[in-house]
């Protein structure tokens, strides 16, 4: 892939799992070092606002940072309907 | 110092603000520890991960971060706090059948749910608390402690639409 390197070897690393899982990542910014894209960009998602987030490029604490980061792409709705095999809240 | 992990979800005043022209300002503003979500014209969400003396401090300084910012936007939810039996599983690692069942065989002494339905709703904190205090489980202090703060603030924010006039009469009520 074609777009540079975060500097800081934890956040890339979770920037790379989010592009495994088809997130788009977008360089750009000055605080800001760039943007996260959900694949699914749906407006029925539930959690809706994090389908776009904002990566620092100096997050106070870089293993936080990644720790989010991963978050959002494992608590994605559309992503865990396809393996959710709950039944319906009672 | 504790870490803190909560996300805060903002309404901004035009529904039709593009939330992205306050990060680069939130950052310079000390929402640095935070993940900002700007998905949705008319809304900004901040996942924190803080270190503070006390969860309410955390929230507290992280809503004053943002208010500096972006003075006119609204605090709609500080989660975690209302949860299904999905979410509570998940936040623990175990499956939701087993808290299921855990509130179903221990009722009527287990947490009442705030919502009753499909599916019903609990604050976390009242979980949280019950399961420790009656079921010895062994829960981190920062989650119990974040989950009643963020109750608290959600709450307040509930209060915030009782008619003024009836606001005494019931407080006298619901005692």
């Amino acid at each position: 892939m074609g777009r540079r390197s975060h500097p800081k070897q934890e956040i890339e690393a979770a920037l790379k799992y989010a592009e495994q899982n088809g997130w788009r990542v977008d360089v750009g910014g000055s605080h800001a070092w760039g943007k996260l894209y959900c694949p699914y960009n749906d407006k029925e998602c539930r959690c809706g606002n994090f389908c776009i987030s904002s990566v620092w490029s100096t997050p106070k604490n870089a293993g936080n940072h990644a720790k989010q980061i991963r978050r959002i792409v494992d608590n994605c709705t559309r992503y865990n309907v396809a393996d959710d095999s709950s039944e319906e809240e009672e | 110092m504790k870490e803190y992990d909560f996300t805060l979800k903002f309404n901004l005043q035009n529904s039709q603000d593009n939330p992205d022209i306050y990060v680069e300002k939130l950052h310079e503003g000390g929402c640095d520890d935070a993940l900002i979500g700007v998905g949705r014209k008319g809304y900004i969400s901040l996942n924190f991960i803080r270190e503070a003396s006390s969860a309410y401090e955390a929230v507290s300084s992280a809503i004053a971060n943002v208010k500096r910012v972006i003075p006119n936007a609204t605090l709609i939810e500080a989660t975690p706090d209302f949860v299904g039996l999905t979410d509570v599983a998940k936040i623990l690692g175990c499956t939701r059948q087993n808290i299921r069942k855990l509130i179903v065989t221990n009722e009527p002494r287990s947490p009442l749910p705030v919502y009753e339905g499909t599916p019903s709703i609990w604050h976390l904190a009242e979980i949280l608390i019950w399961l420790r205090e009656a079921k010895t489980y062994s829960i981190d202090d920062a989650l119990i402690e974040i989950a009643k703060t963020n109750m608290d603030v959600n709450s307040a924010k509930r209060w915030q639409k009782v008619e003024p006039n009836f606001q005494e009469n019931i407080k006298a009520l619901i005692a």
